[in-house]
């Protein structure tokens, strides 16, 4: 992320949040007065608020200084892989796991909004080495249509948490349940038909290592404990694993013609 | 080979909960910024480093970001780091955990170092990675904290032994790992016993001289790598010290070790420059040096405690003192009664010290801060006092002091004091490089320990050119061992960590036990120049061979 990026992240983030942006000295800072909410989830001062709390007290909620240029002397440097960049990135996922938006309808449409599932999920290949990707698949709950790179064709849409005026939505077919499984088989039927050459890279590392432990007690008339423990630890290091765990997860009420073939609206 | 295919399913049912309830809904921008977030923190590839891009403060060099990328890759996670000394091993090893945790393939962290260490890695994993290391403090900590930075000592002993043995741990990190070279010992046997997925080993001597050490370092990293212990002695032991197939043992090894030199790295390094400084003994010392003798003679002490008491002698009356005073205890009686008031008389007449006062000439013109280091607490002590007696304050190292001591004198000569006064002891592991001035008050007979002291300040971040002054009392066995081997091996202007692959080479177990035989065994002046000699001639002829060796490889 670049500091300009940076920047625009943190400012949105901020003003999401309810925080008030200040005025900054310097470019490349950012200075935020948080509110409470903020302040307890990023402050780390539980003994303030547990005080205030007992006392009644008016809260002084903390201002931030955020410099993501780091010559800057005054307030706290942020960056890629600073602490408190890491902390931020955490709140918004803690505090955004899932939304309902509607979209919006131009006069004299179709009143009628289909129900969609959409499913972020971060995919991630892991032995001794490990590499992430992100996927993104939404799901119409009457038809069964599936789409791939769902949350790309969301961001062209003109959306709302509120309901339109003058529009109902339509009843599911599919449960949500049984539409989160069919998610499901579609990842791992996709992730099947891929490559596994890394896991049979990891595998053969993993039998080499297996080989060369099991030489080391060859001798051994009766195994001791520290080898089986060590053949455990052996399969945890290097075991091929596909791991698939949410991002975050949204139910959308959409207008059927968005995904008719070339009339992808754009807002 | 199919990968096992993991679905966490852990959220679903409160989204199910929240499309009946309808709500409450989060805010759809924050949506978005967490999807954002997640992208951002991925890491696409399975190679590369990402973890050098996220520490901009820190200034990383070349071949630390190119070890630690090879240890991911190339050996698994599983390695010893024999960097030569001050090339920064911690910060590689630092590397290596963050890279981890980035990639979250890492949680779980033990890493064992001297008791005299632990903080010094708590503050330089916090400090420079912003890895949420502790010291380990309270028994709560093994289970409560996953970074935890452990002396072995404690980590091996109840209460605590029990709950480390029962942590899943990802990584270990053992520093000064040369420690566990022997099989037989507790701590080997319980860093055996712990669970982890990867382990880093630390040492600046990786290949010491008996060949079983690097066998069990390694069977610490992969049991069975060079095969088991029958295989191994038979494959590669020729005798009880002699290697045979070194070719393919070197091979071996080199898969799972990094050793970094100094002169690879490319860097620009501050030069070493060296004095010798000649010390004449005032009359009164030279008198009690020579009545020394009188002790052999009589048959009062042995060639060996003879040659340590003159050595003392060298560096200071109160240090030969000690020595003396324990032998006069064992063997005074009636009829050596008179010989013993004859060597305490001439210690007495002992008024001042000649070194001490050369040592107060070269701080005043130095008049920066310097590092003095004696092999002597006796030493150490009396200097302390005496410095004072002229308005300079010291403050005292040693290897025994608690930790938090050591790092309060460490601090202390940083901030304030002018001159910081050493024993051997205290020679691993601190960090001095803000000072540019070393004097070697009285010298080790191992050359590795002149090494380590001059390691503690010609190492990374140094930025001055560094000082050496070796003190050397003219005729005295000080002044051979100075020149006859340390100045013919070129010892002080040598690479670091060139030595000691010479002297694994060489098989030279116990250099200081070979040179104090040689004193011992010789009558004669002649003789000792002789056997001296000898020595420096295989030491460089090695150095020569081992240059040669580096410029074919170079060549290539």
């Amino acid at each position: 992320m670049q500091q300009t990026d940076l920047i625009r992240y943190l400012t949105r983030f901020f003003k999401a949040t309810g925080c008030t942006v200040l005025p900054a000295s310097h470019q490349g800072q950012i200075r935020v007065r948080l509110t409470e909410k903020m302040d307890q989830l990023l402050m780390n001062r539980p003994f303030y608020w547990h005080y205030i709390h007992q006392t009644g007290g008016t809260p002084e909620t903390a201002t931030l200084v955020l410099n993501t240029d780091l010559t800057i002397a005054e307030g706290e440097p942020i960056y890629p892989g600073s602490p408190r960049l890491h902390q931020i990135f955490k709140a918004a996922r803690q505090l955004a796991m899932f939304i309902r938006m509607y979209q919006k309808i131009p006069e004299q449409a179709d009143r009628a909004l289909e129900p969609w599932i959409e499913l972020n999920v971060k995919i991630s290949d892991r032995c001794d080495l490990k590499r992430d990707r992100m996927a993104s698949i939404g799901l119409q709950l009457i038809n069964g249509t599936l789409i791939e790179g769902f949350h790309q064709v969301l961001n062209k849409l003109e959306l709302s948490s509120r309901m339109p005026d003058y529009c109902y939505t339509l009843t599911p077919l599919i449960t949500v349940r049984s539409g989160l499984i069919r998610i499901e088989k579609l990842i791992e039927k996709e992730l099947r038909g891929e490559s596994a050459e890394w896991a049979d890279e990891a595998e053969y590392r993993w039998n080499q290592d297996q080989r060369l432990l099991d030489l080391f007690y060859e001798h051994e008339t009766e195994m001791p404990d520290v080898y089986t423990q060590e053949c455990e630890t052996l399969k945890e290091l290097y075991q091929p694993r596909t791991t698939v765990r949410l991002v975050n997860a949204g139910l959308y009420y959409l207008r059927s013609e968005t995904f008719l073939p070339d009339r992808i609206i754009s807002r | 080979m199919e990968p096992i295919i993991q679905f966490d399913r852990s959220w679903q049912n409160d989204f199910l909960k929240k499309i009946d309830d309808d709500g409450p809904w989060a805010n759809p921008e924050l949506f978005e910024l967490a999807y954002q977030a997640e992208k951002e923190s991925m890491i696409p590839s399975f190679q590369g480093l990402v973890a050098p891009g996220m520490l901009p403060a820190l200034n990383l060099h070349p071949h630390q970001i190119e070890t630690a990328r090879q240890v991911i890759e190339k050996m698994h996670g599983k390695a010893i780091l024999a960097d030569e000394v001050g090339l920064g091993k911690t910060i590689e090893a630092g590397l290596v955990i963050k890279e981890y945790m980035l990639r979250g393939l890492v949680r779980k962290v033990l890493i064992l170092v001297p008791a005299s260490l632990v903080l010094q890695w708590v503050a330089e994993l916090n400090r420079k990675f912003s890895i949420p290391a502790v010291p380990q403090r309270k028994t709560y900590v093994w289970d409560a904290c996953d970074i935890v930075v452990s002396s072995i000592d404690t980590a091996k002993r109840e209460p605590h032994r029990s709950l480390v043995l029962k942590q899943d741990y990802d990584l270990i990190v053992i520093d000064e790992a040369h420690k566990l070279k022997n099989q037989q010992t507790r701590n080997y046997q319980f860093v055996r016993e712990l669970r982890k997925k990867f382990c880093l080993l630390l040492t600046a001597t990786p290949i010491q001289n008996r060949l079983d050490e690097i066998f069990y370092l390694v069977s610490i990293l992969k049991p069975g790598f060079l095969g088991n212990e029958a295989q191994f002695s038979r494959t590669f032991k020729s005798g009880n010290r002699s290697v045979k197939n070194e070719d393919r043992l070197k091979q071996l090894v080199d898969q799972v070790m990094v050793r970094n030199r100094r002169s690879d790295t490319g860097m620009d390094w501050p030069k070493r420059i060296v004095a010798s400084i000649p010390v004449q003994f005032s009359a009164e010392e030279r008198t009690f040096y020579q009545s020394l003798d009188l002790l052999k003679q009589a048959g009062l002490v042995d060639g060996f405690t003879l040659l340590t008491v003159k050595r003392e002698a060298c560096s200071s009356r109160e240090a030969a003192y000690v020595t003396l005073n324990k032998r006069y205890r064992k063997s005074a009686n009636p009829e050596n009664q008179q010989l013993w008031n004859t060597v305490f008389q001439k210690l007495n007449t002992v008024r001042s010290n000649a070194k001490a006062e050369k040592a107060l000439e070269l701080i005043r013109k130095i008049d920066d801060k310097v590092i003095i280091f004696t092999e002597y607490r006796a030493t150490q002590l009396y200097l302390q006092w005496y410095l004072k007696q002229y308005g300079i304050s010291s403050v005292p190292y040693s290897g025994g002091f608690r930790r938090g001591k050591k790092d309060w004198m460490r601090s202390l000569f940083e901030n304030r004091v002018q001159v910081l006064i050493a024993t051997e002891a205290g020679g691993e592991g601190i960090n001095l490089q803000f000072a540019s001035h070393l004097i070697n008050y009285d010298l080790p007979w191992n050359p590795m320990r002149v090494e380590q002291r001059i390691g503690r300040i010609h190492r990374l971040g140094q930025k001055e050119d560094v000082h050496i002054y070796n003190f050397a009392v003219q005729d005295t066995v000080e002044n051979h061992i100075l020149d006859l081997l340390y100045n013919k091996i070129d010892l002080f202007e040598q690479v670091v960590g060139e030595l000691d692959e010479i002297l694994a080479r060489i098989n030279l177990k116990d250099l200081d036990h070979q040179v104090s035989r040689i004193f011992e065994e010789s009558d004669s002046e002649g003789e000792l120049r002789i056997k001296l000699d000898n020595l420096s001639s295989v030491i460089n002829s090695e150095k020569n061979t081992l240059a040669a060796e580096d410029g074919f490889h170079a060549a290539n």
